[in-house]
């Protein structure tokens, strides 16, 4: 695998079909992730890459950083804007120096959707397009042993489970009447658009996916998670023990018939588990 | 109230429950699209289908209906996705009863919103594409500037796209009092033209993201000033 990464601390940063090949626990521990990130078939269809961003981190406390982001379709530089959303965002949010309360964590996320959000715009004003250029959604997610807490702008999800409840939906999408309307990060009003929730307790695992996987992972229209879809996949990512060899196997899921019966977007699906007797 | 479930919309919609990307095309009847119009037409409606079928995606999400106005207005096919769309041969008879057509184009994008709603299917926001080679006839002028009204405001709401096509014949400045966004005009009888970039066109829409304006191929079937 010819993966890069962007930056040390055990950031692992997907892109289309790259992922960096690294043996858990990665520095992660004690959080296991698995990830992919892959061009729908209506996008390999009409050459278009793939215009969804992943990327995670360990954070203070050895807390886990998690980042997903997708570009609109419509706007010419959409995956770019994904990218440096998450680049930003993960990067502001893993060079923090210590976690403060659960207030304090919903502030330091809403602070990385900022940064990223001016990230965005100096980006368009250096390469003279329109902001809406780099139109992407961004789903943030910050967990601890003791709680989840999650920021969303747009469409996707982010799901966590735990012992006693199982899958619990943490975000859900934000879609309008009609499916292809959703909220983007470069929106004007973006801020206002922003949904922030905290789950108090142990998270077992988790996971936070673009839109693409919304009608097979989700009861559409609540957004509430269907757990058929969740349960083995969580079971695998616990069980994991080999990352690069856990994200390949995630991807050949993900263009299984299975999945691409259902769906002809992008695809990004990154999971976690959190070792036991954490 | 809501309509009951019906069994058949279940069944559908279980089995395909990709989301939806409705078009109605609403196509003057009327006896001055006799003989060649209406050949070329029905041609038009057989390229339609072809060139969804070319893609992977659109036979199961895109989904046509198609409402005649003549002397009646006929609902020839509802809703239907299109690989299991037939293109129809149509006829043509009578006067042009447009504002009829508009009303019943309107009402069955409503229905069928109830029903996706109804299922759970999520859908894309549907297109009306009215052709015609005239004006409306045979109908009260009040009656027209309602129609013409509902346009505006369900535009407005953003509960659908409404485009007008003319054909040559057609009155543009009565076409451009009826429908909101700027009438566009069919250079000949360039249907088949047109029905590929309808269907590139509801491509665009079926893969897209709005919040940003998809970015539509502009027309290479129209008559350029």
């Amino acid at each position: 695998m010819d993966g890069r990464r962007l930056i040390a601390r055990g950031l692992r940063w997907l892109r289309g079909d790259k992922a960096a090949s690294q043996q858990f626990p990665e520095g992660l521990a004690p959080w296991r992730v698995v990830g992919a990130s892959i061009a729908g078939s209506s996008h390999q269809n009409y050459g278009q890459p793939c215009q969804d961003a992943a990327g995670w981190a360990l954070g203070p406390d050895r807390c886990l950083i998690v980042a997903v982001a997708d570009g609109a379709g419509s706007a010419k530089l959409g995956g770019e804007g994904a990218q440096l959303a998450v680049s930003t965002a993960v990067n502001h949010l893993a060079g923090r120096r210590s976690l403060g309360s659960d207030d304090a964590s919903k502030k330091d996320l809403i602070a990385a959707l900022e940064l990223a959000r001016s990230a965005l715009i100096s980006e368009a004003e250096d390469r003279g397009v329109d902001v809406r250029e780099l139109a992407t959604t961004l789903i943030l997610l910050q967990a601890t042993p003791d709680s989840v807490t999650a920021l969303q702008v747009g469409d996707g999800s982010a799901v966590i489970e735990d012992r006693q409840n199982g899958v619990i939906g943490l975000t859900k999408p934000q879609i309008g009447e009609y499916i292809n309307e959703t909220t983007f990060i470069t929106a004007e009003d973006a801020m206002g658009h922003v949904e922030t929730v905290t789950h108090q307790g142990k998270p077992s695992g988790g996971a936070v996916f673009s839109d693409g996987l919304q009608l097979l992972a989700l009861k559409m229209p609540e957004g509430t998670p269907h757990t058929p879809f969740f349960d083995p996949l969580l079971r695998f990512v616990s069980y994991a023990t080999d990352a690069s060899a856990a994200d390949e196997e995630l991807r050949t899921f993900l263009r299984s018939p299975r999945v691409t019966s259902q769906t002809t977007d992008d695809l990004t699906l990154v999971l976690f588990a959190l070792d036991g007797d954490q | 109230m809501a309509e009951a479930l019906r069994l058949e919309d279940a069944v559908e919609f279980a089995e395909n429950p990709e989301p939806r990307c409705p078009c109605v095309l609403l196509l003057d009847t009327s006896g001055s699209m006799q003989g060649a119009p209406i050949e070329a037409l029905n041609r038009g409606l057989q390229t339609f289908k072809d060139d969804l079928m070319r893609d992977p995606v659109a036979p199961k999400r895109v989904e046509v209906a198609i409402v005649t106005f003549d002397n009646d207005v006929n609902v020839v096919q509802d809703f239907i996705t299109a690989d299991r769309f037939e293109a129809p041969k149509l006829e043509c008879q009578g006067m042009t009863h447009m504002a009829a057509g508009i009303n019943t184009a309107l009402d069955l994008v409503q229905a069928r919103k109830d029903r996706y709603n109804q299922s759970g299917i999520p859908y894309y926001r549907p297109w009306v594409f009215m052709i015609t080679d005239g004006r409306p006839q045979g109908e009260m002028p009040d009656f027209v500037d309602l129609a013409a009204q509902r346009i505006r405001e369900e535009e407005a709401t953003k509960r659908v796209v409404f485009f007008g096509v003319g054909v040559e014949g057609a009155d543009i400045p009565i076409l451009s009092e009826i429908v909101v966004r700027t009438p566009m005009r069919l250079r000949g009888l360039n249907f088949n033209e047109l029905f590929v970039w309808l269907s590139r066109s509801m491509l665009a829409v079926s893969d897209s993201k709005v919040g940003e304006p998809v970015a539509l191929q502009p027309p290479g079937w129209t008559v350029v000033d």
